[in-house]
């Protein structure tokens, strides 16, 4: 007779894996990374391969020798916090630089925690703040680098958060915003263009790898809070559409805010994460010492994610 | 907008590969084994002596308690022997074993297709009629309908449901008797109407299945043409999702009403049944026909289109004859289900013989339900999407391997209703279901006990 498999309901299983999810998140990374490869050419090329190879192989020593694991690099994760972090670098960045963040990363921020799923905070944005604070000169040296279109110098130059921390309002009377939406100007490589995000955003939402409770609650918070300071002095305070197209706003509230692990469960949970995020990032537009606050803002609410999952509970049923 | 429930849920693709196969009667073996455990509730006693000869629809167990029911041959013949015998999963059950001969049916059994739409007005008869025919209710939990149509002092039926969702991927049998047997259908349903006091009657359908919905609509409108008694039946769309057919999601979908925790349909005024529990119930009081046979789909991917069936069965016919007769087990299934791909039971003995509740056979291959290893919860929260009860899985199942008996309790456990959404859509492969199912029933013991103490 055959021998039968015998194992308790369910017996279907859905095909989404980790592994298809974070290849999603990498997919819908593409068009940044094309874009950031376009404007800043050979060296965004060399940060990107740096950042995944150094990233993916770290995990893997990791896991091998120091936890003596089953590797688990094949779920594709320390591939998208690779590219996450390149995304969050400038593209001057001296190689041994990307390779020390992909070590603060993986080593510090994911497996220290236990890999996968444990960890408290987001491994890319823990990368990228450890370089802020380490090499503050070299993370803000926005260039030139010669890209593969346009000229030398047209990404380049100080950040438009970086001018109106510095020069005012008056600094950045002449930005075109029509243009920041497909080529911002000055950043890191995965702050270029708006749209190249925002294609990603919708892949997914459309492939149901996130929800849009957190990057909307953060959109709209950005929005609100920075339109009543600006209508209350258009002359001390940046306006809402400069805030939510520049800067990290958009790369974190789409890649970053969303991180399974370090976000909470629930909707209601991702929308108080969200305004939290939202509101932090403008506090520290607006009145702190760094021109830009997004990867703060989402570092800080990240430690809060295991109080809001404990008090937002979802609606269960007769009760 | 389409009628759902609204909390969680799930979409696997729901793959009613059968759904054009009309329902063929299944020929009958050499023997049979009725099994006495084929109901929620205490075990039949036998009433049989081995060597006695018996005719189909003879009584040949009776109940053993207030929750339990009686059981008939389904065939004639005579008793070979009554003991102990492996169901499908290998737990001994008393079993009637009856080598068949002829086919002799009890005496005031009314065999004739003839359609009697009369409902008797004594609903004492009824009620009799349908607890000494054996009906149990054929959805999956086989709880005596008897007793479920007649509510404890002081509850009222504001609301009968009929569940024709058949939510569960593959099956076809529900669908199969909406398009064949409409009208029986909705008679069952207006009986049962006017034993619970005539509430507003509701046939719940998935919008994947337009033909049934067409109809039952038809049999609704051929029979209020004819008597009032059918007044008040309606049929609801519903919008595909699993777990539809689940009593306390039906009830949400159709009635917006929601079961509190550990309580019973009845609390919020409603009555749910299946389709086939009214086919049943039909036969039971209009025909005085006991619950003998049922409609079961042979079916999966792995099983060429000329085998797939929905076949009339004998109830205690054994899984193996009709899987002899339907062409064999394909090359590559791996597991054989008995109910559906989300619920149903794997077989571990296909010598096992079918029950009352018994509504298919399910093959599937090895790339279809081999668990993948399980990795690290990676917290996306799909587990908690998907709960249809609101539960948060990722959270029990930590809970449960912490041995957090307290806390499982204040999340809920015990509200599961074991659908499998949450294992079926985890990313990360995590047993959850299997982890939480355990935990469940240890948390349920301890309620219990702590009840029993006051």
């Amino acid at each position: 007779m055959n021998r039968l498999l015998v194992s308790p309901a369910p017996h279907l299983h859905t095909k989404t894996s980790t592994m298809s999810l974070m290849r999603d998140v990498v997919i819908a990374l593409l068009p940044t990374v094309i874009v950031s490869i376009l404007f800043y050419g050979w060296r965004e090329i060399m940060i990107l391969a740096v950042s995944v190879i150094s990233c993916v192989l770290l995990e893997y020593l990791i896991t091998r020798f120091l936890l003596k694991r089953p590797n688990t690099t094949g779920d594709w994760s320390a591939a998208v916090t690779g590219v996450l972090l390149a995304l969050n670098l400038p593209a001057t960045s001296p190689w041994w630089m990307v390779l020390i963040g992909a070590i603060v990363a993986i080593g510090v921020a994911k497996m220290t925690f236990g890999g996968l799923g444990q960890n408290l905070f987001n491994p890319a944005l823990v990368g990228r703040v450890f370089l802020l604070i380490s090499f503050p000169v070299a993370m803000t040296d926005w260039g030139p680098v010669q890209g593969f279109i346009g000229g030398a110098d047209a990404a380049t130059g100080a950040t438009p958060l970086g001018l109106a921390k510095e020069g005012g309002i008056e600094a950045i009377r002449n930005l075109d915003y029509l243009n920041m939406l497909y080529m911002n100007i000055g950043g890191s490589a995965g702050e270029l263009s708006a749209i190249a995000i925002i294609i990603g955003f919708i892949y997914l939402l459309a492939r149901k790898v996130i929800r849009p409770h957190i990057t909307l609650s953060i959109w709209i918070t950005v929005f609100v809070f920075s339109g009543i300071m600006w209508l209350a002095d258009p002359s001390a305070y940046t306006d809402p559409i400069f805030n939510l197209l520049t800067g990290g706003i958009l790369l974190g509230s789409v890649f970053m805010a969303t991180d399974y692990v370090t976000s909470p469960m629930s909707a209601k949970g991702g929308i108080i994460f969200g305004v939290g995020i939202g509101l932090i990032t403008m506090l520290i537009r607006y009145f702190g010492s760094y021109p830009e606050g997004v990867s703060f803002a989402i570092l800080i609410m990240n430690s809060t994610v295991p109080l809001i999952n404990k008090f937002c509970k979802s609606k269960k049923y007769g009760r | 907008m389409k009628k759902t429930f609204s909390i969680g849920g799930v979409h696997p693709a729901d793959k009613k590969i059968s759904a054009g196969c009309s329902i063929e009667v299944l020929p009958t073996p050499q023997t049979v084994y009725i099994s006495m455990s084929q109901h929620l509730g205490a075990p039949a006693t036998p009433t049989v002596a081995v060597g006695d000869k018996v005719k189909a629809g003879q009584v040949i167990g009776e109940p053993a308690g207030f929750i339990s029911a009686y059981v008939h041959s389904s065939v004639s013949g005579t008793v070979k022997s009554i003991g102990p015998r492996p169901d499908l999963a290998g737990n001994k059950v008393t079993h009637v074993e009856i080598a068949v001969e002829g086919d002799e049916w009890a005496d005031g059994i009314d065999l004739s297709e003839t359609l009697v739409t009369e409902i008797p007005a004594d609903n004492r008869f009824i009620i009799d009629r349908i607890k000494s025919n054996g009906v149990v209710g054929l959805g999956g939990a086989t709880f005596p309908t008897h007793v479920k149509l007649t509510p404890p002092e002081g509850k009222k039926a504001e609301i009968l449901i009929l569940n024709g969702a058949e939510c569960e991927p593959y099956l076809t049998s529900d669908y199969r008797i909406m398009l064949e047997k409409p009208d029986q259908i909705v008679i069952g349903a207006a009986i049962m109407k006017q034993v619970l006091g005539g509430p507003r009657t509701v046939i719940g359908i998935e919008d994947n299945k337009p033909e049934a919905i067409e109809s039952v609509r038809a049999a609704i409108s051929r029979l209020q043409a004819k008597s009032a008694s059918y007044s008040g039946i309606e049929v609801a769309v519903l919008k595909k999702k699993y777990p539809q057919g689940g009593e306390k999601q039906l009830i949400d979908a159709v009635a917006h009403r929601q079961v509190k925790s550990m309580g019973l349909p009845i609390d919020v005024g409603a009555v749910v049944q299946n389709v086939a529990t009214s086919l049943a119930v039909y036969d039971a009081v209009m025909k005085n026909r006991p619950l003998t046979t049922n409609t079961l789909t042979v079916t999966g991917d792995c099983l060429p289109a000329d085998r797939q069936k929905n076949y009339l069965f004998r109830i205690g016919v054994p899984f193996s004859f009709i899987i002899e007769q339907s062409g064999g087990m394909p090359e590559d299934a791996v597991k054989v289900i008995s109910g559906g791909p989300m619920m149903g039971k794997a077989i571990s003995n296909l010598d096992a013989t079918t029950v009352k509740g018994s509504s298919s056979i399910l093959y599937l291959t090895a790339e279809q339900t081999v668990r993948k290893p399980e990795s690290n919860c990676i917290r996306c929260g799909k587990c908690v999407e998907a709960c249809p009860m609101g539960l948060e899985p990722y959270l029990l199942n930590k809970l449960a391997r912490n041995g957090m008996m307290d806390e499982l309790e204040q999340n809920a456990i015990q509200d599961c209703i074991e659908c499998g959404c949450c294992l079926y859509s985890c990313p990360a492969n995590i047993p959850l279901l299997d982890v939480i199912r355990v935990a469940k029933g240890d948390v349920m013991r301890a309620i219990r006990a702590r009840s029993a103490k006051k």
